[in-house]
């Protein structure tokens, strides 16, 4: 049995796009990542919603960088995937690829 | 210059986003916009991005951070990292407050779009309840509480007086006499800006046609008394005051009708009964008290009059630091005074008092108790309609069960049920408000026009206003809680288990509703009763009022009065003029006869001490008292007043020959008992001169139907001439007494082109004018009433229908078991009609109770008379029966099998 919460469905992509720019993670990319990879315009208060709350369950952590001018001279805010993070995302694929076994949607070819 | 993102799209941004990410987030937006968007869509539709993304997210960030709230401010640890705080599943997306209320309010207004039908019942119960109250709080307002505009209203006062040797009444009108006056002005020093008025009629000519004004006629500046300033030009001087000066001050209304609001009407002469009069100022809008439109100094000097000619009123501030009580004390000290130095030859002073009280009180006397006990019943009425919604929520509760069960079985606290359902009530209410401001902006201007129209004078007006408009929300909101409370308790308590198991009968939740509903059943039954109560003893009294007999024949006479100016008319011209008059209209076809006279029943306002030949008076014993009306030729044919003994006035009585009065029957008994009055001899108080009695006729009717017929005194017109200068022109018609009224007006025209008429109203008019407080009362408590026992219906039939629906399984066992349909139905019946009962009891001990306050509106019909109370529990009994007996009829028709399947 596996054991421990299990993610929703915008905090497992958001957790997966994090784990994906390995660490040049950060609002603009994170939520370009999404929207390229699994075709969903996410606004980026859902976002950053999200991220929080992935922290304070301790899958990912931050770090400010350096202000630029093309940002208004804001930093920018750069995630990375934590162990814990890691972890949750290989419990969730675990469960999902038992849970897809044996699981045919499309018709096999030459059946019918 | 190169785009740059939305200003106001990022304020709200950054407006919305917790402190920790507000700079990474506007910082990830300007970087995509300056380096991705900008060039790939260009300006317009670069912005456009920015505002979704801004729009997109203001809901995020907040849910955010009110998630963050409870761990910061109220000192619960933080959460550890790694740790899953706890939350309920539906609430996963954030359950902040804003959030949680934008769902309620969704959430409520998808219940209404559903059910449209109980929504419109609720609503309109409410917008019905919210306007009685609305409409009734702005009459007593703008009539009662606060009838002028006039600054710091509480320390206006009026002086009253009230003389134990001559009845005793209280009165603030026509009471005080010049000397009286000026030992006021001169003597206290707890009021300031005495003043005196007395009113009457003037002509206004020079235009279209000569008009009527009602005039005050003033001792003293009453500006700084009344704390306004003139619109325009100014208050009287002292000067002219004293010396009488031929100068006026007009009313705002009389300004913008008459004078086109034209400022140069100041210092402008207008004519005032033919003479010329220097308009010195113009009133501010609504000062107008009683109507009047002309200002004209008095033109007598005060120390001039006699001490028995009380015809004056006076008003007054309360000195800076004085108390209505001080001004009383003083007031005492000064009557004791006076008594001390005039009781020797004036001896009504004996025991006199001189009362203070605001003028608002003074003036509002009469019409108060019917405003208390207006406002007593749209009280009632509001309790009621909230009782009804309740009982109304509480059975849609019923239909609800499963739905809170499995709110509150996903883990739905308590407190969140109850916000949903407080949430409901509120925003129920709120529209029902809405509903009723509507409702009541209409009855304040269909009441506003009612009172415009009718033949008395009123002070004040029915206006909408903030104050009215605040207790209509207080009163909104209040009911929103009420009535939501109730239910809402109900339902957050409910037993999870069982509502998610069974929907039948017997479980803990549908009996404790089934108790609450048949609580408020009663508590409805209980408060109709009291109204229809209430509405039944003031339509007992109305209806024993016109069945009292005025003593003369009421219909079919047109009255109009006259006032003729001095200047043009000395005492013989006003006797001629009103014979040539009375001779020409009792002409006219469709006419029988005409008369004039100074006063005619049910309009008796003068009235004064009389003397009796070889009468004298003990110390402490009452002055006789009497109506005096001076009667032209004609006037007892005219009216039909019966002669009783002796003769009426004829030819033979004019001035020089010997004097003569005619009295009534009162008189005769009152102050005549067991003797012939005829040949005896009469005085009044004002002048020496004796009148011999010549004459008695039966009693009338003079103060109303409602007060036993005073004692009065009739003396010859034209034995006085002099003595009035204004008499009602009577007409006794044969035809429609208003058809007749343009042949009057051409008769008036041919004798006096200048001479207007006003007051015109027919006495049976004048009749239904003294009787307006108690019948505008009665149709008022009738009609919450009946709104009442509509209400009460509903709820009986709710209760019934609801048992019918909860018990249908066990009125199928019981029918399978042999009980017939007449058991059936009195099963279904009982459970609505034992309510009723208990309701029925409370509510007649209420009736008797509150009948009491109800004492003052009442005419022979006691607070507690059984008939009337025995013939509205009756009715109530009937509409309850009526309204259990549909489904107490569909109880019994019930096919068994289905019923028992459920």
């Amino acid at each position: 049995m596996e054991s421990g919460p299990f993610l929703g469905e915008f905090e497992h992509l958001v957790l997966l796009a994090v784990a994906r720019l390995e660490g040049a993670g950060y609002g603009v990319t994170i939520r370009r990542e999404i929207e390229r990879r699994a075709g969903r315009a996410a606004a980026i208060g859902a976002v950053y919603a999200t991220l929080e709350r992935l922290e304070a369950k301790g899958y990912v952590s931050s770090r400010l960088g350096e202000p630029t001018a093309e940002r208004g001279g804001r930093a920018r805010r750069h995630f990375r995937l934590e162990p814990a993070g890691a972890a949750a995302l290989a419990r969730s694929r675990r469960v999902l690829d038992r849970m897809w076994e044996g699981v045919e949607l499309e018709p096999r070819p030459g059946a019918s | 210059m190169r785009a740059r993102p939305p200003r106001l799209a990022e304020r709200l941004l950054a407006w919305s986003a917790p402190a920790e990410h507000r700079d990474a987030m506007l910082g990830d937006l300007a970087e995509e916009f300056a380096r991705d968007v900008l060039p790939a869509l260009g300006a317009v539709r670069a912005r456009r991005w920015y505002w979704r993304q801004a729009l997109g997210s203001v809901r995020h960030n907040l849910a955010s951070r009110v998630r963050r709230l409870p761990a910061r401010g109220v000192g619960r640890a933080s959460p550890q990292p790694g740790t899953h705080p706890r939350r309920h599943p539906h609430e996963r997306k954030g359950d902040g407050l804003m959030q949680s209320l934008a769902q309620d309010v969704r959430h409520t207004l998808r219940l209404i779009r559903r059910a449209p039908g109980f929504a419109l019942v609720v609503v309109l119960t409410l917008a019905l309840g919210i306007a009685a109250n609305t409409v009734s709080f702005s009459a007593v307002d703008g009539l009662v509480l606060r009838p002028y505009p006039f600054p710091e209203l509480d320390r206006l006062v009026g002086v009253g007086t009230m003389y134990p040797r001559l009845g005793g009444e209280l009165s603030y009108w026509e009471n005080l006499s010049a000397p009286e006056y000026l030992d006021i002005r001169e003597q206290s020093r707890t009021l300031t800006g005495v003043v005196a008025w007395d009113m009457g009629n003037r002509q206004l000519s020079g235009g279209d046609a000569p008009l009527n004004v009602f005039s005050a006629f003033w001792w003293g500046d009453a500006f700084p008394t009344l704390g306004i300033r003139p619109h325009l030009g100014r208050g009287f001087s002292q000067a002219e005051i004293e010396r009488g000066e031929a100068v006026a001050i007009i009313s705002y209304r009389l300004w913008v009708t008459r004078f086109g609001a034209d400022s140069s009407v100041v210092g402008r002469a207008i004519l005032v009964n033919g003479k010329p009069h220097t308009v010195v100022g113009v009133m501010p809008p609504r000062a107008a008290i009683y109507g009047t439109d002309l200002w004209l100094p008095m033109g007598w000097d005060p120390r001039a009059l006699p001490r028995q000619r009380r015809q004056f009123q006076v008003i007054a501030r309360l000195a800076p630091g004085a108390t209505l009580d001080q001004a009383n004390a003083e007031l005492e000290t000064i009557a004791r005074r006076v008594e001390h130095l005039h009781g020797a030859e004036r001896p009504e002073y004996a025991g006199w008092k001189m009362i203070a009280a605001t003028w608002t009180e003074a003036s509002a006397r009469f019409a108060k108790p019917a405003a208390f006990v207006l406002l007593g019943a749209v009280g009632f009425v509001l309790l009621l309609v909230c009782v009804n919604v309740a009982g109304l929520l509480l059975a849609r509760g019923a239909g609800r069960r499963r739905e809170m069960a499995v709110r509150v079985a996903l883990g739905a606290t308590r407190g969140r049920v109850l916000r949903q359902l407080l949430t409901e009530s509120v925003l129920l209410s709120a529209l029902g408000g809405v509903a009723g401001l509507g409702l009541a902006v209409f009855g304040v201007r269909a009441l506003s026009r009612l009172i415009a129209g009718l033949p008395i004078r009123v002070a004040g007006d029915v206006t909408l206003n903030g104050r009215v408009l605040a207790v209509a929300a207080l009163v909104t909101l209040v009911a929103g809680v009420l009535f939501g409370l109730v239910p809402a308790l109900h339902a957050a308590r409910a037993d999870i288990q069982g509502m998610l198991k069974s929907d039948g009968p017997g479980t803990t939740a549908s009996r404790s509703r089934q108790r609450l509903q048949r609580v408020f059943l009663a508590a409805e039954v209980a408060l109709s009763l009291v109204l229809l109560a209430g509405g039944g003893l003031l339509v007992n009294s109305l209806v024993r009022m016109s069945r009292v007999d005025p003593g003369f024949d009421t219909s079919n006479v047109l009255t109009m009065r006259l006032t003729l100016p001095w200047e043009r008319y000395d005492g013989e011209a006003v006797i001629r003029f009103f014979d040539r008059l009375t001779q020409s209209v009792a002409a006219l076809p469709g006419v029988r006869s005409a008369a004039a006279g100074t006063q005619f029943p049910p309009i008796s306002f003068s009235s004064g001490e009389l003397r009796i030949e070889g009468r004298e008076f003990a110390e402490g014993d009452a002055l006789p008292t009497a109506l005096l009306t001076v009667a032209g030729p004609g006037y007892f044919e005219t009216l039909g007043l019966p002669l009783l003994r002796g003769r009426t006035f004829t030819e033979r009585d004019v001035a020089g020959a010997p004097l003569v009065a005619v009295i009534n029957e009162p008189a005769a008994r009152r102050y005549f008992p067991g003797e012939d009055p005829i040949g005896k001899r009469l005085g009044v108080a004002r002048g020496d001169a004796w009148f011999e009695i010549v004459g008695v006729v039966g009693a009338a009717a003079n103060r109303g139907v409602d007060v036993p017929p005073e004692p009065e005194v009739f003396a010859s017109a034209r034995q006085l001439p002099g003595t009035s200068n204004q008499f009602f022109l009577l007409i006794r018609t044969e035809v429609e007494p208003r058809g007749i009224l343009p042949a009057v007006r051409e008769a008036v025209r041919s004798l006096d082109p200048q001479q207007p008429v006003y007051m015109i109203q027919t006495v049976k008019e004048a009749f239904a004018a003294r009787a307006a407080p108690r019948r505008i009362a009665a149709v008022a408590l009738t009609l919450f009433a009946i709104f009442a026992l509509a209400l009460a219906t509903m709820g009986v039939y709710g209760v019934a229908a609801y048992a019918v629906s909860d018990r249908t399984a066990e009125i199928g066992v019981r029918m399978a078991l042999g009980a017939g349909r007449r058991e059936v139905h009195r099963l279904i019946a009982r459970q609505a009609l034992l309510p009723v009962t208990i309701g029925a009891v409370v509510g007649l001990a209420g009736a008797v109770a509150l009948g009491r306050l109800l004492s003052g509106l009442l005419f022979q019909v006691r607070s507690g008379d059984p008939l009337t109370l025995a013939v509205v529990t009756l009715t109530l009994a009937g509409a309850a029966l009526a309204a259990s007996w549909l489904p107490a009829r569909r109880a019994a028709r019930l096919d068994v099998v289905r019923a028992i399947r459920g």
